[in-house]
């Protein structure tokens, strides 16, 4: 009994110093609601400040996405102010929370748009909240969306620009990779929405034409967490990869049950497009031993600009939580978005949406996480490295980099 | 015959952690007629104490053995706190609990920054014959499920304490004037049904991503299978249980598993509308 008060009161100290921690980073912020902060800018100009809208998931199952949105979002905005800002003007942040929940989300973003009349939007991580906020910002509300996570693609609506990898970015160099160094039986175990029916679409395209087959392909409900029976088809139809796109809560129980039955024992390769350093600790390393990632950074990679970038988040970040800055959370996405577009404003010389996304059609950067990156003109899509890692010994191994991949969306 | 065997496991390994489930929920909803909303968030708390074990470094067996006692005493002072205040108003105790979930709910998940964390089991290792291999964790919960069963059984339709609390359940009036004390038998019971939430819990955590939503998807299971089964007695549930859980694991082998969630509802909700009363209270009336 006094155990468990003890355990119950260091609990509600943990709390509280979290709190605290969580907050510390947050200095200077005034909060202006609930879940809805404005850090305001530390210089005056007499245009005003311009306004950077955040609005990501801060709360709820996508949070672990979107408090390393927020962070990076504060770090490259402060960049820009301690460089001088844009065009001589301050930076100033307005952060809502859309608490991975959509109607939530359509209330504070039209918050952003129309009451703190932010100049662009950054943020959503899942696809249904991109499609649930968009036409509010770039619709009614007539404001420049960058979208930063990985994504399905087919996205191409004017002044909605994606930093994010496509599928062919996330495929093109993957899938022959994974042919050479796995087998031609690919199996496509999948939850049942959106990204994963259409990633399995460019990807079924990829192996067929690189001489591969798919022997396996079963969409399950998104919180499904026992595969004994899918498990069992993919052993019996002798599949050589599994490329899956199932996600958590049901990703571990899955790659866990496959590790059981023997896949990897057998020389199976397992393949899964999102796994960042936040996954590594999903499942033990033997259960991850050799799963093959294509993402568009790794903290491992040979980029001075990006280990840097990586330093400075660790170092305000790192004593506080277990969450990261990785590719698969959206967080690069995020930061190449605010640099891609501060050097578009920077051309535009103005703030208006139609000169800032006219320049925003050719914007380039020469650094960002992963490397330079550019928006591909007339596609709303961005082209950047990717890189292959697989696991091994529960870290990240590098094996391959694609220089300045072609997102080939939108025409 | 490997492949049958191995299939055979695999179902039944989740049945029994079905079970476990809806044997918590169960007993509560038989004994004291309340169905707990927070009974997903007990198996939660269960997985925490778990965790809370690995990251402090303890044996992970006593994470295990811990869990269901932790999670028994927050069971107990919330029933004397909180769930005794609802006891003659069942839907106000629905959303009694259900407001008590989303606390530990969300509570749980900034203590946890709102991440999937991985907690280990006692055991790792994979028990490989021949083409069969399973992993020595499953075999454990499989075991520990079925003694808990056997357990609680006798603890119910066996012992001094048992027919004290189903005294309690068919006539409280009478069990008052006999002596008994109705309100600490309630309060024992919901820590029982607590308790065994945390066991499920802390045993099928390392088979789980751990979050704070773990709970979520066995809450509504574990109401079906509690309606199929029946309130009222104890083997009621348990078949319940078994019945959904079996259904949930053997049907993605036959269908495609989007289709095999849905029919696990239907074919329940079937089931009940024939017996309105539960498969097991029917036969007894």
């Amino acid at each position: 009994m006094t155990n468990l008060i003890n355990n119950y009161q260091s609990n509600v100290q943990l709390t509280r110093r979290g709190f605290l921690q969580n907050a510390a980073w947050m200095a200077g912020a005034v909060a202006t609601g609930v879940g809805s902060w404005v850090f305001p800018a530390k210089w005056a100009h007499a245009a005003g400040p311009i306004k950077v809208g955040i609005a990501t998931d801060l709360t709820g199952p996508i949070s672990f996405a979107g408090i390393p949105n927020s962070r990076i979002a504060k770090i490259a905005i402060d960049q820009i102010n301690a460089d001088g800002g844009i065009l001589g003007r301050p930076l100033e942040m307005y952060l809502e929370d859309t608490a991975s929940n959509e109607q939530i989300a359509v209330g504070v973003v039209r918050k952003l748009v129309q009451r703190n009349r932010v100049d662009v939007v950054l943020g959503g991580i899942t696809s249904s909240m991109r499609n649930a906020i968009k036409d509010v910002i770039v619709g009614r509300g007539r404001t420049l969306y960058i979208y930063p996570q990985l994504y399905e693609g087919r996205e191409c609506t004017p002044h909605l620009f994606c930093t994010g990898p496509t599928p062919a970015q996330q495929c093109d160099d993957l899938i022959p990779w994974l042919i050479a160094n796995g087998g031609k039986r690919f199996a496509f175990p999948s939850a049942n929405y959106v990204w994963p029916r259409v990633l399995n679409e460019y990807a079924r395209k990829s192996v067929e034409n690189n001489g591969g087959e798919v022997v396996y392909e079963e969409y399950f409900p998104l919180d499904q967490v026992e595969y004994g029976a899918s498990v069992k088809k993919i052993m019996d139809e002798k599949a050589d990869v599994v490329f899956n796109t199932v996600i958590p809560p049901g990703l571990a129980p899955f790659i866990k049950q496959l590790y059981e039955a023997g896949f990897s024992a057998r020389g199976g390769r397992l393949s899964c497009v999102y796994y960042d350093e936040n996954c590594l600790n999903f499942n033990t390393a033997a259960e991850m031993e050799g799963l093959a990632s294509c993402l568009d950074y790794f903290q491992n990679i040979e980029d001075p600009f990006s280990a840097e970038l990586q330093a400075t988040y660790q170092k305000k970040h790192a004593h506080k939580d277990n969450v990261l800055f990785t590719a698969g959370s959206a967080s690069t996405g995020m930061y190449r978005g605010i640099k891609l577009w501060e050097t578009a404003v920077k051309e535009a010389g103005n703030v208006d949406r139609e000169s800032v996304s006219a320049a925003m059609d050719h914007a380039k950067i020469a650094n960002g996480p992963g490397g330079p990156a550019s928006i591909v003109p007339g596609t709303y899509h961005t082209q950047m490295n990717m890189y292959i890692a697989v696991a091994k010994d529960g870290k990240y191994e590098i094996l391959d980099k694609a220089e300045q991949v072609h997102p080939k969306e939108c025409g | 015959m490997e492949g049958t065997f191995q299939v055979l496991f695999s179902i039944l390994s989740w049945t029994s952690v079905m079970v476990l489930v809806v044997l918590g929920l169960g007993v509560i909803a038989s004994m004291m007629g309340i169905f707990n909303f927070a009974h997903g968030e007990f198996m939660l708390l269960g997985g925490y104490t778990l965790y809370l074990f690995s990251v402090w470094g303890l044996p992970l067996w006593f994470g295990i053995v811990a869990a269901p006692i932790v999670v028994g005493i927050v069971g107990m002072i919330l029933e004397r706190t909180v769930i005794h205040r609802f006891y003659a108003a069942p839907i106000a105790a629905m959303l009694g609990t259900y407001a008590l979930a989303v606390i530990i709910r969300e509570t749980v998940r900034s203590l946890i920054d709102g991440m999937y964390l991985r907690v280990p089991a006692p055991m790792d290792g994979l028990v490989v014959v021949g083409n069969i291999s399973i992993a020595e964790w499953r075999i454990a919960v499989l075991v520990i499920s079925l003694l808990v069963l056997l357990g609680s059984y006798l603890l119910v339709n066996r012992t001094n304490f048992g027919l004290r609390v189903r005294a309690s359940l068919e006539n409280p009036e009478l069990a008052r004037a006999s002596g008994i004390s109705t309100s600490q038998i309630y309060a024992v019971t919901f820590g029982f049904g607590a308790a065994l939430a945390g066991l499920a819990g802390a045993l099928m955590a390392p088979l789980l991503m751990f979050s704070a939503d773990m709970g979520l998807k066995f809450l509504i299971q574990g109401f079906l299978a509690v309606m199929l089964g029946g309130i009222g007695t104890f083997e009621g549930p348990a078949l319940g249980g078994a019945i959904i859980g079996s259904m949930a694991s053997g049907l993605p082998y036959v269908l495609n598993p989007i289709l095999a969630d849905v029919l696990v509802f239907v074919i329940a909700i079937v089931l009940v509308k024939f017996r309105p009363t539960g498969l097991v209270s029917k036969w007894r009336r």
